[in-house]
C-alpha cells in the first residue's frame, strides 16, 4: 500500500491583525521572506498517513479543526507549518456551494468546477449526462445556482465529485443538509467507492456515518491530535469524553480529610490489579475484578456496594455484599477487603464509571464513595448499555445481500 | 506532488486552462443582460470612433502638424485602444483576488488565473474592437498602412506582459493594503494624461521633450503610430525604456505574487 496522503507536523496561525499598520508591516516582513508576526495557532503537528484504499473519519468539536485541516489536505489553505503531500487527485466537498457562482446555471458552474478539477472539456461533455442524471434536480440545472435550495446545492456538489471519480474523496459536514434518500444514495456511492478502491476522508458528527463508512478515525481536540487510530476505539474514546464532559458538572471532588473522620471510608480501590483514576481499556467480555479496601474507624465490618455507570451518570448496575449473603473480610492491618469478580464482562463498548461505595454493618448509611473511569473497547454494533444473554429461534441463516 | 497554487515553468497549462475559462464566463458575463450579445463588442468602439470623428473632427478641428500627417482621429484611436485595454486590464485585476475572496477560502485553483483572467478579457475585447477600427479605418481610406496590422503585434503582446506584470504585483499588495484599489483610477488617469495619448511629443517645449523617454508608454504610443500611420520611429532610448520596464516589472510582480499568494487567505 502506497500513502496516497502524508502530512508531517502540519499546522496552520493565522496572523492577529488589528490595526492598520499590522497589514503593512506583514505585508513588508512577508515581502522580505520572514513570517508575518504574531499568529494564532489553530492546528498544530498533526501527522497523518493516509495509505491508498484506507478511509479515516476526522472527529472533534465545533472548533477543533476539522475543516481547517481538510482545507489543508486539499491545499485550499497553504500550511504555516509543515508539509503535506498528496498523489493523486482530490475531489472535496468542503462547503456548501463552494466554487459556485451564485449567477451561473447548474450546467455552466459544472463546467467550471471541471476545469478547476483539471478536466478537459470533451472529458467534461462525456460525464456531463452522467452528473446530471446523479444530481436528479430536473429542470434546475439549467438555472442560476442561486435559485437552488441547499439540498439542491449539494447534489449538483456531490455530482461533479462521483463523477469524475478522484484518487481521494474529502468531505466534510455537507452531506447532512441532503434528504434522506439522497444521503442514502451517497453513503451507497461511497461504500462502492471504497470497495473498488478510493480513499476517503470524511468529517462528521454521525458516529453512525463515520463507523459505517471509515476504518481509522482521527479525533481532534483543540487543534491537536487527541487520538488516533481504529475506528471503534477513537468514537468510542471520543463518545465518552462527550458523556464526561456532560457529567462533569454534577461530579465533586473527594475531601479527603472530612472523608476519614468518617465511620467508614474507602482505602484503596482497584480495578484489574490497578489502582491508577484512569484505567487502560478492558475488551468487551473480559473478566473484571473490583477490589475494594475499607478503612473502620470502630473496627466494626461494613457493607461494601459496588455500582456501575455510564460516563453520562445512567446507572447500570449496582450489588451489595449483604445482597450475595457476604461481607469483606479483615485484614492483618484492621481494614477490610473483598473482591467483586465478573467473568465475562457484558458491558457495551463506551466508557463507564464503576464506585465503590461502603455502607454501616446494617446496609443502610452510605459514607464514601471512590469511582474510577473504565473503557470498555470492542467493536461491537449493539446499541444500549449491555449485552443481554440471548438466543434466536425460528431463525434463518442470513443470506447478505447488498444494495440497501 | 500537488503543486498547491502557483505554477512553476511546469505547470502553466492549467492555469491557463483555468484562465480561459474565467475570462469567457467574465465575456459572457458581460454582455449576458444585452440585447445584442457579443456585437457590443464590436459596436461600442464604432460608436465611440464616430463620437472622435464628430468632436475632434468638427468641433475642435484637431490637425497634426505636417503636409502628409494623419489625421487627428486616427493618430488618438491606434494609441487609445490598447492604453484602455492596459488601463481597464491592471484596474480590473487589482481587485481580482480580493474579489474572488470566497473562491480563494474554498476551492484549490491557482491563484494566478484570477489575475490572468481580467488580463485576458480586457485585451480580448478591446483586441477585437481596435482591430475592427483599424480595418474600419483601413477602408475609409485614414491612412492606416496594412503592413503594420502585422507590425503592431509585438507591441501589443508586450503591453499584455506590462499589464499581468502590474496586474500581478498590485493584487498580492492590494490583499494586504486596501489603498492601492481606490487609488488607482486617478494614477492611471494622470499616466494617461502624462503619456502621448491624445497629443504627440513634438507639443511639449523643447527641453521637456527628451524626458518623455522615461515613459514606458511613449515607447508603445510611438510605435504603434510609427507602425500603422508612418510617422517617426521613437528614439532607441524609448524603446529600451519601455522593454526594460516590462522585463522589470514582470519580474517584480512573479516575485511579489509568488511569495505572497500563500499567505492572501490570512488577509482576505
Amino acid at each position: 500500500m502506497s500513502a496516497l496522503v502524508e502530512a508531517h507536523g502540519l499546522g496552520k496561525s493565522y496572523p492577529r491583525v488589528f490595526r492598520r499598520s499590522d497589514r503593512f508591516r506583514a505585508l513588508c516582513s512577508l515581502l522580505a521572506g520572514r513570517a508575518s508576526g504574531e499568529v494564532t495557532p489553530v492546528l498544530q503537528g498533526i501527522d497523518l498517513c493516509v495509505p491508498r484504499g484506507q478511509s479515516l473519519g476526522l472527529i472533534g468539536d465545533n472548533g477543533a479543526g476539522k475543516s481547517t485541516l481538510l482545507k489543508l489536505l486539499t491545499g485550499v489553505l497553504t500550511p504555516t507549518h509543515g508539509s503535506v503531500r498528496v498523489n493523486g487527485r482530490i475531489g472535496a466537498l468542503l462547503e456548501l456551494g463552494a466554487g459556485f457562482h451564485p449567477e451561473y446555471s447548474g450546467r455552466d458552474n459544472i463546467a467550471m468546477a471541471a476545469t478547476l478539477q483539471g478536466f478537459s472539456a470533451d472529458d467534461l461533455a462525456a460525464r456531463l449526462s452522467d452528473i446530471v442524471a446523479f444530481a436528479d434536480i430536473g429542470r434546475y440545472i439549467d438555472e442560476p445556482v442561486k435559485h437552488y435550495s441547499s439540498g439542491m446545492v449539494v447534489r449538483l456538489g456531490f455530482a461533479i465529485v462521483a463523477a469524475t471519480r478522484p484518487d481521494l474523496l474529502i468531505t466534510d459536514e455537507v452531506l447532512a443538509v441532503g434528504d434522506e434518500s439522497f444521503q442514502k444514495k451517497c453513503i451507497r456511492w461511497m461504500e462502492d467507492y471504497l470497495e473498488q478502491g478510493g480513499t476517503l476522508i470524511l468529517v462528521s458528527h454521525s458516529m453512525y456515518h463515520i463507523q459505517k463508512l471509515c476504518r481509522q478515525a482521527l479525533w481532534l481536540r483543540e487543534g491537536r491530535m487527541q487520538a488516533s487510530g481504529d475506528v471503534f476505539e477513537v468514537t468510542q474514546a471520543y463518545l465518552a469524553y462527550h458523556e464526561r464532559k456532560s457529567a462533569a458538572d454534577e461530579t465533586r471532588a473527594r475531601d479527603l480529610d472530612a472523608v476519614r473522620g468518617l465511620e467508614f471510608h474507602v482505602r484503596a480501590m482497584r480495578v484489574n490489579g490497578e489502582e491508577a483514576e484512569t484505567l487502560p481499556a478492558v475488551e468487551q467480555g473480559a473478566a473484571l475484578t473490583v477490589e475494594a479496601t475499607i478503612a473502620s474507624r470502630d473496627g466494626r465490618v461494613p457493607v461494601v456496594n459496588i455500582g456501575f455507570a455510564r460516563a453520562d451518570g445512567t446507572p447500570v448496575y449496582g450489588v451489595s455484599s449483604d445482597m450475595d449473603g457476604v461481607q469483606p473480610a479483615p485484614l492483618p492491618d484492621g481494614d477490610f477487603r473483598i473482591v467483586l469478580h465478573i467473568a465475562e464482562l457484558p458491558l457495551l463498548p463506551a466508557s463507564y464509571t464503576i464506585r465503590v461505595h461502603p455502607l454501616d454493618s446494617e446496609g443502610l448509611r452510605l459514607f464514601d464513595t471512590l469511582e474510577r473511569t473504565l473503557t470498555v473497547k470492542g467493536r461491537s454494533s449493539e446499541s444500549g448499555l449491555v449485552r443481554l444473554a440471548h438466543v434466536w429461534e425460528h431463525a434463518a441463516p442470513l443470506s447478505r445481500s447488498r444494495g440497501e | 506532488m500537488r503543486t498547491l497554487s502557483f505554477a512553476p515553468a511546469g505547470r502553466i497549462a492549467p492555469v491557463l486552462a483555468l484562465a480561459f475559462q474565467l475570462a469567457r464566463r467574465d465575456l459572457r458575463n458581460r454582455y449576458l443582460g444585452s440585447f445584442s450579445g457579443g456585437a457590443w463588442a464590436l459596436l461600442q468602439p464604432l460608436v465611440q470612433l464616430a463620437v472622435y470623428v464628430f468632436v475632434f473632427g468638427y468641433i475642435f478641428r484637431q490637425r497634426l502638424p505636417g503636409a502628409d500627417a494623419p489625421g487627428y482621429v486616427p493618430f488618438l484611436v491606434v494609441v487609445m485602444w490598447p492604453w484602455t485595454a492596459f488601463a481597464e486590464a491592471v484596474s480590473r485585476a487589482t481587485t481580482a483576488i480580493q474579489d474572488n475572496a470566497s473562491l480563494i477560502g474554498k476551492v484549490a485553483l491557482p491563484r494566478a488565473a484570477l489575475v490572468l483572467a481580467p488580463v485576458m478579457a480586457s485585451f480580448a475585447i478591446h483586441g477585437i474592437g481596435y482591430i475592427g477600427l483599424l480595418l474600419v479605418m483601413l477602408l475609409a481610406g485614414a491612412g492606416i498602412a496594412p503592413a503594420g496590422l502585422a507590425l503592431m503585434l509585438p507591441a501589443l503582446a508586450l503591453l499584455f506582459l506590462f499589464a499581468l506584470g502590474l496586474a500581478l504585483l498590485l493584487a498580492a499588495l492590494q490583499v494586504f493594503v486596501r489603498d492601492i484599489a481606490p487609488a488607482l483610477p486617478q494614477l492611471l488617469m494622470l499616466w494617461m494624461f502624462l503619456s502621448p495619448v491624445f497629443y504627440g511629443r513634438y507639443v511639449m517645449p523643447e527641453w521637456v521633450r527628451p524626458w518623455f523617454d522615461l515613459n514606458p508608454m511613449t515607447g508603445f504610443a510611438e510605435y504603434l503610430r510609427f507602425a500603422l500611420l508612418n510617422m517617426p520611429a521613437p528614439g532607441l532610448r524609448a524603446m529600451v525604456c519601455s522593454i526594460g520596464a516590462v522585463v522589470l516589472v514582470l519580474a517584480l510582480g512573479l516575485f511579489a505574487f509568488r511569495r505572497l499568494q500563500r499567505h492572501f487567505e490570512d488577509f482576505l
